[in-house]
C-alpha cells in the first residue's frame, strides 16, 4: 500500500497551502467564461442592446415624452432583466454543459466536494453581474441628467438585481442539475424565465384589486419591478414598499439554498431516469411556487389611508404664491397652521392637491410627484402654530395649482369637520431639460467598442497560445 | 510528500499489500435489468488488467462502480486497502482516463494538469510542478503552454494519462485509451502505458476492445460477457483455459506472401487430412486450415501442413493454431453471450 507517495513519483513536494476546491473551480470557471469569450461576448451583446435603448429613450426624451426618471427606471430594469438573462443561461449551462463536453466525470473523480464544486460555478455564473452592472451606471447617470433619481436607481437597482440575478443563475443551474443535455437545460430554464416575466407583462387592469395586487408582491419579478418603479420615478419610501422585498428575498433564498445544500450534494454524472428527474423538478418548481405564495399572502398589506372628517376653527397659510421651475426640479415651501380658536383642537392631517391648469382642472395624482402627500399633526392648543415642509417634484411640464387642505379628524362617530383650503402655488413646469441624443453616442460607442477590444485581445492571445513552444 | 490519504488514517491492510485492488461479489441492476452479477477479481501493483466484454458486457458499469461513479447494490471492494465505504478517500487513490475524456478547449495542458492537482489538495506551486514533471513523462512538456484545443487526439489521450496521474495513484483506469489513434499512436500510447505500470508500481486497468492490444501488453485479463465474469487469470492462463475447454483445436491459420497463395491453397486441399482451406477475408495474405482429423493427432497434422508447404517451397511468414489468441478466446467465450 502506498501510504504516502511522491507526487507524480518525482519528489515533487507539496509546499504551501492548498487553496479550497470552490475558488479553484470558480477561477476555472472565470477563465473559461472570460478567456473563452462566452461571457465576453453576451456581455458585449448586452452592451450595444444598452446603448440601443439609451439612444432611443434619449430621442424620446428630446420629443419630451419620457422624463429622466422614468427613462432611468427603464434603463434599470432592462440592465436587471438582460443580465438576468445572462446569468441564467450561463447557470443552465454549467452542469448539463459539463456532462455534454464529458468533463464532469474527471471533477466527479476528485476528492473535492461537490457543494465546493457548485459553489465555485456558480459564483462563476454570477459573474457578469457585476461587470454589467458597471456598463450600466454611466448609462444611467447619462439619462438621469443629474436628477437624485440615479441615486435611487444605483442603491437598489444593484442590490435588488443582486438578489434577483444570482436567483436567476441559481434557477439555470438546478435545472441543468436536472438535465442532461444543453438543448434540455436551455429550453426549460427559458421557459421558467418567461413565466417569471409574464407578469411584468400583465395590462394595468389585470394588475389591479386584490388577485392583481397579491401577483404584484408574489411575483419576483414583477415586486422587483415595482418597488424600484415606486422608488425611482414616484418617490414612495422604501418603509410604504416593504412588501414588495418578499418576493425576491424568497426566491433568492429558495433557489440558491437549494441549489447549494440540497443539490449540490447529489451532483451525478447523469442527471438520472426520467421519471425521477420530472418528480424532482416538478416537486422543486412546487416547492418554489409554494414558498412565494406564502411569502406573498403573508406580506403586510399596502398602506391604507384612514379617512375622516371633524371640523374646528383653525387656518392654514403657505410661504409661496407661484414658482416656474424645470421638469425634474424640486419645488420646496412651507406651510403654517395655526389654531385661532380658544379651544384645543383635534388632531389634523393635511393633504397636497395638484390641479393641472392645462387640462381643464384635471387632477394630477400627488403619488407620483411627492412623497409627502399628507401629513399629521397632533391635537393644537390654543393660539399654537406649526410648521410644516413639502417637497413637490415637478415631473411633466405644464401650468399648475397646488393647494392644500387642512382636515380636522371628526370628533365622533357621528361628527364631521369642515376642511380648509390654503391659497394655492401657481406652478409653472417648463419643458425638462431635453438631452441631446447625440450627447448619448459618446458613451452608446465607447463601451461596446472598449469590449470589442477586450474580445479582440482575447481572440489574440488564444491564437498566440495555440502554438507556443515552452521554453522553460 | 503528499499523503494521499486526506484524514491520515492508518489503511486497511487485511488485505496484502501487493494486492492494490479487490473486487468481491460486485452485482448491479438498472430496474429489473441486471448489468453485473458477481463481479470478482484481484489486480497486483505494477501489473496491467486487461478487462475485456463485448458491448453491453458491464465494464463500463463495473469501472463506474470501481471508481465511485456508481454505488453497487451488493458487493465491495478495496482500492490500495481502502474500502468501497469509503469513496472520497478511494478517490485520492486512483486515476482515471475515461472513454469521453472531455477537455477544455480554451486551457493549457499546464492550466489544466495544475487545476486538477488543485483538487487533490496540492498548492499551487507544487502542482504546477508537478503539472510540468507529468507532461515531460508523457512527452508534452513542449507543449505545455498550448491551448488544448490546438491538440491532436494522440496528443489528448497523452494528456488525459497525465490528468490521470497528478494524484500518484495505486490505481489507474484506461477506458479505451487507444480508441481512434493511428498504429504509431497506438504503440506509443501502449508502451506508456506498460512503462507506467512498471516504473510508477501501480496497478493497470485497461478496457480495450482491441484484443491484440491487450495480449500485448496486459499480464492479467478478466473477460465479461452479459455481466458474468467468463474467464480470469493471466492472459497466458486464460488461453490455456479456454483451449482445454474444447480439448484440442483442429485448425490452424497461416500466412503465406500473397504471389504464393493460390498455390499453397491448392496444395493444402490436396492433403488427405485437410477438411477445408478458406482465406482469412479479414487478414490478406492469410488462409484458415480446418484438419480432418481427431483432436488427439491434430498437432500431428499441423506439422504436416507446415512440412507440405516447406516441401514445395512456400515460405511461412506466419503460423498460429486456432484458439491460440487471446482474439479466439473472447469470441469462443462471449458466443452467443449478446451484450
Amino acid at each position: 500500500m502506498k501510504d504516502e507517495r511522491t507526487v507524480g513519483g518525482t519528489g515533487v513536494a507539496s509546499a504551501g497551502r492548498a487553496r479550497p476546491g470552490w475558488w479553484l473551480m470558480f477561477s476555472r470557471e472565470m477563465a473559461d467564461l472570460w478567456m473563452g469569450g462566452k461571457a465576453l461576448n453576451l456581455v458585449l451583446v448586452f452592451s450595444i442592446l444598452l446603448g440601443l435603448v439609451a439612444f432611443v429613450l434619449a430621442t424620446n426624451s428630446e420629443l419630451s415624452l419620457i422624463p429622466p426618471k422614468e427613462m432611468v427606471f427603464e434603463m434599470v430594469r432592462l440592465s436587471l432583466a438582460a443580465s438576468g438573462f445572462i446569468c441564467l443561461i450561463i447557470g443552465a449551462d454549467s452542469l448539463s454543459g459539463e456532462r455534454e463536453r464529458a468533463t464532469l466525470e474527471g471533477l466527479l473523480l476528485t476528492p473535492a466536494s461537490r457543494r465546493q464544486l457548485v459553489i465555485g460555478k456558480f459564483l462563476a455564473a454570477v459573474s457578469p453581474w457585476p461587470a454589467a452592472l458597471a456598463i450600466s451606471l454611466p448609462y444611467w447617470v447619462l439619462l438621469a441628467q443629474g436628477d437624485e433619481a440615479f441615486a435611487q436607481a444605483a442603491l437598489w437597482g444593484s442590490l435588488l438585481g443582486t438578489l434577483v440575478i444570482p436567483a436567476l443563475a441559481a434557477i439555470g443551474m438546478l435545472v441543468s442539475y436536472w438535465s442532461n443535455t444543453n438543448r434540455t437545460s436551455m429550453f426549460v430554464s427559458l421557459g421558467i424565465y418567461l413565466v417569471i416575466l409574464v407578469p411584468t407583462q400583465l395590462p394595468g387592469s389585470a394588475q389591479a384589486g386584490s388577485i392583481g395586487q397579491l401577483l404584484k408582491k408574489v411575483s419576483p419579478m414583477e415586486a422587483t419591478y415595482h418597488f424600484l418603479e415606486k422608488i425611482i420615478v414616484n418617490n414612495r419610501t422604501v418603509n410604504e414598499l416593504t412588501a414588495f422585498l418578499f418576493a425576491p428575498i424568497v426566491l433568492a433564498v429558495v433557489t440558491i439554498g437549494g441549489l447549494v445544500w440540497y443539490s449540490a450534494p447529489r451532483l451525478r454524472l447523469e442527471a438520472g431516469r426520467v421519471g425521477q428527474r420530472k418528480a424532482r423538478g416538478v416537486g422543486g418548481v412546487t416547492a418554489l411556487l409554494l414558498s412565494l405564495v406564502l411569502a406573498g399572502s403573508g406580506a403586510p398589506p399596502a398602506n391604507a389611508q384612514p379617512t375622516q372628517i371633524a371640523g374646528q376653527p383653525l387656518d392654514i397659510s403657505i410661504d409661496m404664491e407661484f414658482a416656474v421651475v424645470n421638469a425634474g426640479d424640486p419645488v420646496m415651501f412651507n406651510t403654517a397652521i395655526s389654531n385661532t380658536s380658544d379651544d384645543r383642537s383635534q388632531p389634523l392631517i393635511v393633504a397636497m392637491n395638484i390641479i393641472n391648469l392645462d387640462s381643464q382642472g384635471d387632477v394630477v395624482d400627488p403619488e407620483d410627484w411627492s412623497p409627502q402627500r399628507t401629513q399629521y399633526v397632533g391635537p393644537m392648543v390654543p393660539g399654537q402654530s406649526v410648521d410644516l415642509s413639502w417637497r413637490v417634484n415637478a415631473i411633466l411640464d405644464g401650468d399648475y395649482m397646488v393647494y392644500m387642505v387642512l382636515i380636522p379628524e371628526p370628533n365622533g362617530l357621528q361628527a364631521t369637520s369642515r376642511p380648509i383650503a390654503s391659497s394655492g402655488i401657481h406652478l409653472t413646469v417648463e419643458p425638462f431639460t431635453r438631452l441631446n441624443p447625440g450627447g448619448v453616442l459618446p458613451i452608446v460607442i465607447a463601451i461596446p467598442t472598449l469590449l470589442m477590444a477586450g474580445v479582440g485581445f482575447v481572440m489574440w492571445r488564444q491564437r498566440r497560445r495555440i502554438n507556443q513552444e515552452d521554453t522553460e | 510528500m503528499v499523503n494521499n490519504d486526506a484524514v491520515g488514517e492508518a489503511s486497511d491492510r487485511s488485505i496484502p499489500q501487493s494486492e492494490v485492488l479487490l473486487a468481491d461479489d460486485l452485482r448491479k441492476a438498472y430496474g429489473n435489468r441486471p448489468a453485473l452479477r458477481g463481479l470478482s477479481f484481484t489486480l497486483q501493483s505494477g501489473r496491467v488488467l486487461g478487462f475485456l466484454g463485448p458491448n453491453g458486457a458491464g465494464k463500463t458499469t463495473a469501472i463506474r462502480i470501481l471508481t465511485t461513479i456508481l454505488e453497487p447494490d451488493t458487493g465491495s471492494f478495496f482500492v490500495d486497502g481502502v474500502g468501497s465505504d469509503h469513496p472520497e478517500r478511494i478517490r485520492r487513490r486512483i486515476g482515471v482516463l475515461p472513454e469521453s475524456l472531455g477537455l477544455p478547449r480554451y486551457a493549457t495542458a499546464l492550466e489544466f494538469l495544475t487545476f486538477f492537482g488543485g483538487l487533490y489538495g496540492l498548492a499551487a506551486g507544487a502542482a504546477r510542478s508537478n503539472a510540468l514533471v507529468l507532461l515531460q513523462e508523457v512527452g508534452l512538456r513542449k507543449r505545455a503552454k498550448n491551448l488544448i484545443g490546438s491538440y491532436s487526439r494522440g496528443m489528448r489521450q497523452r494528456l488525459g494519462i497525465a490528468r490521470s496521474l497528478v494524484n500518484d495513484p495505486a490505481v489507474v483506469f484506461l477506458d479505451e485509451p487507444t480508441l481512434g489513434l493511428d498504429p504509431r499512436g497506438q504503440q506509443d500510447l501502449l508502451e506508456l502505458v506498460q512503462r507506467i505500470a512498471r516504473e510508477r508500481n501501480v496497478g493497470v486497468v485497461l478496457c480495450s476492445h482491441a484484443l491484440a492490444e491487450v495480449e500485448s501488453i496486459c499480464d492479467d485479463v478478466v473477460i465479461l460477457s452479459s455481466g458474468h465474469v467468463v474467464a480470469k487469470g493471466s492472459v497466458a492462463d486464460v488461453i490455456r483455459q479456454a483451449r482445454g475447454n474444447v480439448n484440442q483445436e483442429t485448425a490452424v491459420r497461416l500466412q503465406v506472401p500473397a504471389e504464393q497463395l493460390v498455390k499453397a491453397h491448392k496444395l493444402l486441399e490436396a492433403l488427405p487430412f485437410v477438411a477445408a482451406v478458406s482465406p482469412q477475408i479479414d487478414r490478406p495474405g492469410w488462409l484458415r486450415v480446418d484438419l480432418d482429423s481427431e483432436p488427439e493427432r491434430a498437432s500431428d497434422h499441423g506439422n504436416g501442413v507446415l512440412s507440405s508447404l516447406i516441401g514445395a517451397s512456400i515460405p511461412i511468414v506466419s503460423f498460429e493454431t486456432q484458439g491460440g489468441r487471446l482474439g479466439d478466446v473472447f469470441l469462443q467465450l462471449t458466443e452467443g453471450l449478446g451484450g
